[in-house]
């Protein structure tokens, strides 16, 4: 069977693109969140790495919206996914949330740099000075929200494909898990990468923050890369033989164990440990670490979509 | 501080009634859908394959009274075969077309309510100009007779030619054209048409009823040529 052209498939690399780029937006996000509220305070602005999570993620939610509209067989006819909608489809129920998402992205964006905006505007136009204050004033609200959003964004990735009982392997309930998690372990991957093109210590203590938050994420996506399959197996009939055949011989078992396994996640985990016990980061260990992290995800996701997509129900 | 927590708890707490609010209202509306329209019209196919011949008389008819462009396909007939040995030898004839389900896996995945299945008479169908051509139906139906027209760019099946020969008050055009009657069409609200009938008389099956599709192409079999375990 030719890897990328097979009878069942459906939908090509560029969903697997798209669902990759929505989880590191959410991923990003929250890191910056959090980098915000337990590490840095009302200077976050001014940190390479909150910087970086705050470009990356309006950045990739657009072009993963954009692949997503280009991918469309009528995408001049997309404005009618936004006009018409479907509580049953998921992925009607999806764009809701994207939409909401990313207004609270950019309201949260505008708290977060609401010092170097003000001082830009120079009180020039009182409406930003008002729609400033108003954010500000309801700060913690839009925090909560936009945290909640992210990880429905993340799991969301998952639930589209799990949706699809035509595929037994797709129509898995840990598959929203594997993405969300996955996905923030992406996002945590792009802000180090973003974070030390744009001059970042990688010494710094929001290094150490992210880090020591990857290790447990790491090991959970171990774990629940372990249930998934071994779910599919013992579950007997196609779920059994769609696992079977996405992990055994040929061009997608090697992208799994090599790529993923080994790539993705042990070398991202040997290096997260040794630095940890070494205490002291080099700038060449964590954009490794973090580019065979992303690498990682990004196989994940096309591995998924493709071989999930070979055995049918 | 005190405050902005409690401005996060509040917030956190009214989105989880939110999310449990919505979930129950598309659980209420799924309930609604599954129940049956209360139509008095609710059509379905039956293909006997011990009557069909694979003459594939139905897929040309089909094309042309449907306008179903080259390269796809609306309705197949799967040859399986030859078994046997020579002179008794034989083949088995399945038809793939849309099996018109009850509980249908293309709407309920559609964003934009495109596909659809028709109140008044039962037929799953596709509102080309609502399709956006994502291919979420093409990918949600387990029997795979979803296709993108090349024409239309849009979602496209086996729709019993609602649009064009049920217009005119005839039968689909593949029970129109079979020269085996092998094809049985009518409505399964109507306790005196023959293909309920036949349905109550002769041992039938559906394909993947194990996914909760409640399919309305029924099937009778013919001799199988094989064992499989």
């Amino acid at each position: 069977m030719n890897p990328f052209h097979f009878d069942s498939l459906v939908w090509h690399w560029p969903i697997a693109i798209y669902l990759f780029l929505a989880g590191i937006s959410a991923g990003a996000i929250c890191f910056a969140v959090l980098l915000k509220h337990f590490k840095l305070g009302q200077n976050a602005y001014k940190s390479s790495f909150v910087q970086a999570a705050c470009l990356l993620a309006p950045l990739a939610v657009f072009s993963g919206l954009g692949i997503l509209v280009l991918d469309l067989t009528k995408p001049f006819d997309f404005w009618k996914i936004l006009v018409f909608y479907n509580p049953t489809s998921i992925m009607s129920v999806g764009v809701a949330v994207l939409m909401i998402y990313q207004v609270a992205l950019f309201s949260w964006l505008a708290c977060l740099f609401k010092e170097p905006i003000s001082n830009w505007c120079d009180h020039r136009w009182p409406l930003i000075d008002r729609i400033l204050s108003l954010l500000d004033k309801h700060e913690p609200t839009i925090t909560g929200l936009l945290v909640m959003l992210a990880l429905s964004l993340g799991a969301y990735t998952g639930f589209l494909l799990s949706a699809l009982t035509t595929f037994p392997m797709l129509n898995n309930p840990v598959l929203p898990m594997l993405f969300l998690v996955s996905g923030i372990s992406s996002g945590a991957a792009g802000t180090l990468l973003g974070g030390l093109l744009l001059k970042g210590n990688p010494d710094s203590k929001e290094v150490h923050f992210i880090h020591h938050i990857e290790i447990p994420i790491i090991l959970f996506e171990l774990v629940l890369l372990f249930t998934f399959f071994i779910g599919l197996i013992i579950s007997g009939g196609q779920s059994q033989a769609a696992a079977l055949t996405a992990l055994g011989e040929g061009f997608w078992g090697w992208i799994f164990w090599a790529g993923i396994i080994v790539i993705g996640l042990t070398l991202p985990l040997a290096f997260n440990l040794f630095m940890t016990a070494s205490s002291k980061r080099k700038l060449s260990y964590v954009a490794i670490t973090a580019s065979c992290s992303l690498l990682g995800v990004l196989l994940l996701r096309n591995f998924i979509l493709y071989t999930g997509q070979m055995t049918v129900a | 501080m005190e405050n902005k927590r409690r401005l996060f708890l509040k917030c956190a707490c009214a989105t989880a009634v939110g999310a449990v609010g919505s979930t129950k209202l598309i659980a209420a509306q799924s309930d609604t859908k599954t129940d049956t329209t209360e139509a008095e019209v609710n059509y379905a196919l039956i293909h006997d394959e011990t009557k069909c011949i694979g003459c594939e008389v139905c897929v040309d008819a089909c094309r042309e009274t449907n306008n179903v462009p080259e390269g796809v396909s609306r309705l197949e007939i799967v040859k399986t075969g030859p078994f046997g040995e020579y002179p008794d030898q034989y083949f088995s004839f399945s038809r793939k077309s849309c099996q018109q389900c009850d509980g249908t896996p293309c709407v309920n995945v559609c964003p934009t309510g495109a596909a659809y299945k028709d109140p008044k008479t039962g037929i799953v169908s596709v509102d080309s100009w609502k399709c956006v051509g994502c291919m979420y139906c093409i990918a949600a139906c387990p029997y795979q007779v979803r296709f993108i027209n090349p024409v239309t760019k849009a979602a496209d099946k086996c729709d019993f030619c609602k649009e064009t020969r049920l217009k005119e008050g005839k039968s689909p055009a593949c029970v129109a054209a079979c020269p085996t009657k092998a094809l049985v069409f009518g409505n399964l609200k109507d306790p005196d048409s023959e293909i309920v009938k036949v349905l109550k008389t002769t041992p039938n099956y559906r394909r993947k009823t194990e996914l909760g599709t409640r399919p309305k192409l029924f099937r009778i079999a013919t001799k199988s040529g094989e064992i499989k375990l």
